[in-house]
Parts: structure tokens; sequence; C-alpha cells
């Protein structure tokens, strides 16, 4: 059934994408807001906008009844979740269906099946997606030697039982295995009670690479390229390029047919993202996870394929097949975004909200700013730092850089503290000029340094 | 009526009350009153209106514009928070978007009228968030002096719903 009103459940620079995605369609929009938003561009935006909560997300935007309830009584037949807060709550989804409001997303059981990720790793398998080379819990020193050789070295052992490191460790060389096994267990059990370990490929020259999917709930999934998103602080990117430039078209082409593979087996409804772990030195990728939602990169793909996702996600959440296929879509240029941030990078990357005195991003062709703020606007201090995306689009990756540095270099955010400098300091440096870097490049190459020089 | 006393107040309520009169507007040295039972009414429409006594109206619950006609930007801003309690007055404001009702349950008589006294503890309507019901409760010893909303209305955060006067 296609959508007439949606409610515009998010804040920021994607509730103004949804908006415009809506408006673009004929489709009404109802703005939910907190009482911090209630002057956002958003709330100006949209046809209607309604404070629901106080300005914390857990009595607002995460408060899944008062999103449906604000629905119903606005008259919305779909909800539009954005990235963040509740986009990936099969709950969400759940009570979306039992209102009948259309959730543009995948169905609940979808998004349970995916968001769990030994769920999601079992699934991939059984659609021939490669995985990690990996074991399961290994006894003793000889079985991990053994396993390391057919896994190849180096290999990390991990904790079964637990993350943040502990019972971890990289073994280059049996040597190594021998070393550190049995420390690593131990500690493995001191943490967490099970001192069961398990081991890896370690994948030490990696790029994180993810291709962008859309799906209309038939098995019919097409892709719009992938995108490299490895340039990324404590698990967070910072930028996003489309496509990966230095990927070779054989492993490329088993990307793309994984990440559809995977999708059209679950009948996938929706925007989605599949996740890769590029091994380099290998040629190899290995899935890591499928995002259910629209993501904050989404734009790189849309530059280099001409595509509009917001109003597809439309589209195909109010019933419509997807219409071409595969050949309809092809990537050319090359597309790169970078995440304005508030937050002071010198300074261990503390937020820094505030009033925004002076807002002058750049112009100019082949630049596309997505961002809710202006002169004047306060950046509440309740949400994510992110105050806007930069998105440079040229014929190739070193003229996308060169206008990405020139871009940045006239962007003027006055009042408050960004992430601008930095960004600045990354894309002049030769590593990324030459895109020789790694998901570790970035905190490894370049932080320290910075962080030295800003102080 | 130099020095008004609380009861001639709240015998005016009384007898505005009993009647069938749309509105009452009295002004004497020290006191100036109106009452109305139309939720909408922001004052007398004769000169002296005592300043925004009522509630800005709750935003429209009619459907939005139709396509192509989209509502103006006036329309389409939230309900203000800032809608003005009188001086000396306290307003209690919604905690939650949700659907105002000024009884227990459909039938039963409102927990409070206009012109009633009420201690902290006295629940003065309910709003419900998706089936789930929260009596809100006046805060304040005084007298109910407004009820701004329409009993079954949407009503969003911070929006004022009823006026009491402290210690009256």
């Amino acid at each position: 059934m296609p959508i007439n009103r949606v409610l515009v459940a998010n804040r920021g620079e994607i509730a103004v994408r949804i908006i415009r995605a809506a408006q673009a369609l004929g489709i009404e929009t109802v703005q939910v807001l907190s009482a911090a938003d209630r002057d956002s561009a958003a709330a100006r935006l949209a046809d209607r906008a309604v404070v629901i909560g106080p300005a914390p997300s857990k009595q607002s935007y995460l408060e899944a009844k008062l999103l449906l309830h604000a629905a119903q009584q606005t008259g919305c037949d779909a909800l539009h979740p954005g990235y963040g807060f509740l986009s990936e709550r099969a709950s969400l989804a759940n009570l979306c269906r039992e209102h009948d409001i259309t959730f543009v997303g995948p169905d609940a059981d979808v998004i349970d099946a995916l968001g769990d990720k030994l769920r999601a790793r079992a699934i991939a398998a059984e659609a021939g997606v490669p995985l990690v080379p990996g074991t399961d819990s290994i006894a003793d020193v000889q079985s991990a030697q053994r396993a390391a050789e057919d896994i190849g070295y180096p290999v990390v052992m991990k904790a079964s039982a637990g993350g943040g490191g502990r019972g971890m460790f990289i073994a280059r060389t049996p040597a190594d295995l021998a070393g550190s096994f049995d420390k690593a267990s131990t500690e493995a059990l001191e943490a967490f009670g099970d001192g069961t370990l398990y081991m890896e490929r370690f994948v030490g020259n990696a790029r994180h690479v993810e291709v962008q999917v859309l799906g209309d709930g038939t098995g019919q999934v097409v892709h719009f390229g992938e995108r490299d998103c490895s340039t990324q602080r404590r698990y967070q990117k910072v930028i996003e390029e489309a496509p990966c430039a230095i990927m070779p078209e054989h492993v490329r082409g088993k990307l793309h047919a994984a990440a559809v593979n995977l999708l059209s087996k679950l009948k996938y409804r929706n925007a989605g993202t599949v996740e890769f772990l590029y091994d380099v030195d290998h040629e190899e990728v290995f899935f890591i996870e499928v995002n259910t939602r629209i993501q904050v990169e989404h734009p790189v793909s849309e530059q280099v394929t001409g595509a509009d996702l917001v109003q597809l996600q439309f589209r195909v959440a109010g019933g419509e097949p997807v219409s071409f296929d595969q050949s309809a879509i092809t990537v050319s240029r090359h597309s790169i975004e970078c995440r304005i941030n508030a937050e002071d990078a010198a300074h261990d990357f503390r937020p820094s909200p505030g009033r925004i005195t002076s807002w002058q991003p750049p112009r100019g062709a082949g630049i596309r700013v997505d961002s809710h703020c202006a002169d004047g606007y306060l950046v509440p201090p309740y949400y994510d730092s992110m105050i806007g995306k930069l998105i440079v689009t040229a014929n190739d990756r070193a003229s996308a850089v060169e206008r990405l540095a020139a871009a940045l270099d006239e962007f003027t955010i006055d009042g408050i503290v960004t992430n601008l400098p930095l960004l600045r300091h990354i894309v002049k440096h030769p590593d990324f000029m030459a895109n020789e870097i790694s998901t570790r490049w970035l905190e490894q190459s370049v932080l320290s340094g910075f962080q030295t020089e800003g102080a | 009526m130099a020095n008004p006393d609380p009861r001639d107040v709240d015998n005016l309520v009384e007898l505005f009350n009993q009647s069938d009169w749309d509105e009452l507007y009295v002004k004497t040295d020290g006191l100036e009153i109106f009452l109305s039972n139309d939720p909408q009414a922001s004052g007398p429409a004769a000169p002296a209106a005592p300043a925004a006594i009522a509630a800005t109206p709750p935003a429209a619950t009619a459907p939005a514009a139709a396509p192509g006609e989209p509502a103006p930007v006036a329309g389409a801003a939230p309900a203000s928070a800032a809608a003005t309690v009188p001086d000396g007055m306290i307003g209690i404001t919604a905690p939650n978007l949700g659907t105002f009702y000024r009884a227990p349950k459909p039938g039963a008589p409102p927990y409070v009228e206009v012109g009633q006294a009420v201690e902290p503890g006295t629940e003065v309507c309910l709003i419900e968030v998706m089936k789930l019901f929260t009596p809100v409760s006046a805060g304040t010893a005084g007298v109910v002096r407004e009820i701004c909303i329409e009993d079954g209305q949407m009503v969003e955060f911070g929006q004022l719903l009823v006026i009491i006067e402290p210690g009256a």
C-alpha cells in the first residue's frame, strides 16, 4: 500500500534527509521532536511537528510507545526510523505491524535474525558467504598449532566467553602459541569464568568494505556497489568512500554476489548494508554483519550511482517492486564523505556542544552537504556529536581527494569546536592520498601525532 | 470588593457552573475573573482581556494538508511550551506526548472541575500512551482555575494542561 503520511522518528541531518525524500514522493511528513529539538530544521521542514518528550533520548526518541502514539494520533500510515536510535529494534517493527503502521525497514524477524551475530554468521555460511577462517574451541597448545597450520599465520586467539581484549593474543609463529596459550586461557578464566579459547585468522592489512543493497521483499535484491570505510577511530567511521578503489575486479564481483545472495535468500525488504572485512594481502573478503537500516554513509553510493536510496526505501516499504535489474545500476566516478562532528580531536575527542555562530559550508560542483545546521543553531548536548556530512564527488579518487581538501579548507564553523582540523589533516596525509590505509591506520599512524600537535 | 475574599471567587465559580452561561467576566478593584466553557477562549472580547488566561490551542489533530498543499509553516510548529500562565498561577504541563483525559474512565465524573480545591497529591487528569494511562497530580495545593485541554485531545510534551492558583 503506498505511503501517504510518514512519521519521521529521528532527528538531525537524517530527519531532514528523510523529509526531503518524502516530499519528493508526495508523502506528507510528521516530525517527532524532543524538547531540545523544537527549533530544528526538521521541525520547520515537516508538514507537522510534535514534541513527544523531554530532551533525553530515553524519554523521547528511544520511547517506542510515544512514537507509535504520535503516529496514530497524527494519522500517519508509516514510520521511518532513520539510523541509530530504534532503527534496528525488532520490537519497533513489531509494534508498527501490530498497529497497521508501515515500518520503513525489514520485517521484525529479519531484523532479529541479522541482529544476532551468531545467527547472522550461520545464515551467511548457509548462503555461501565467506567467514573469517577460524575454529571452534581449542583445548591445548598442540591443537592450536595444528589449527594454525591450516588457517595460516598470523592467527588471533580469542576468549569464547568475552571480549574487550582479555584472553586475546596474536600469534605469528608456533612458538608464540606455546608461549601465550596458557596465560591467555587463565586470563579468560579469571575474567569470564570460562577459559575456552578459539582461533581466527589475524587480518593485519584489513579494509572495512560494505555493499549497499536494496530488496523488495520478494527475493529481488540489487546492489549499488561497495563502500570503503577503513578510516575509523574506535570502530567509528570517520571517512567513507565509494567505490573501494584498491579492490581488484574479481574480488569486487565476489563481494557483490555474496551480499546479494545473502539478502535474497532472506527475501529482504528495505535498503541494507552487508559489511565485510577485506584482507588486502590475501585478496579475500569475509562477512562481518548486516545493517538493516539506511546508513550514515549512504550518500557516497547515491553520488556514484545516481540513485536516491531513501526514496527507494519508501517505495519498497510501500509495496512497490524493485522494477529495475542490476544492469540498470552503474557505478561511475568517486565519492568521499567526511563526518563533521562537534568534538575536539585535540582533547581526546571530547564533545563540544554549543551555539554555532557561523556556519559556512563549501559550495561548488561535486559538493554536497547533508546537515541540519545553520547560523545560530544550538548543538544540544544530549545526542550524537555528528552535525553534518560533507560529500564530494569527482571523476576519480585522486581528484576527489583534492576537491575534498579544498572543500574542507573552505568550510567554516564558528562558535563550537569541530573535527574539521583533523579531517583536513587526514585528507592531506600522504598515506590517505596514496590510498595506503587500513582500519587501524587512523589510530596508529595519524592520531598520536595529531593530538601531540594539537595540544 | 477591594479585598476580595477567596470565598467570593468560589461563589462566582459555583454560580457560573450552575448556570447555563457561556462566559462570565467580572472586574473590580483587586479582582479580575474570566470564566468560560469554551476551552479555546482566550478572554472576554471586550477591552482589558486578562493576559493569555487560556493555553495556546493544541495543534489541530485533523489530518495534515493534502499533498501539494503543504500546511503553512506556522501551523507546522509544535505546540509551544511557553503558553503563558498568568502571574501567581501554576501551570501543570504534559510529562510527554499522549492523549489527555479528564476522567479515570469514559462516563465517569472528571477528576477535577474549575474552582475545585486540590491538594498536591490530587489527581487532575490522565495522559494515555498506547493504552498506558498515567495520572497527573496537581503538585501543589490550590484551586483549579482552568482546564486548558479538551477531553480526548492529543497533547505534546510540555503543553499546558491545567492552571492552579496556589493556596487560593
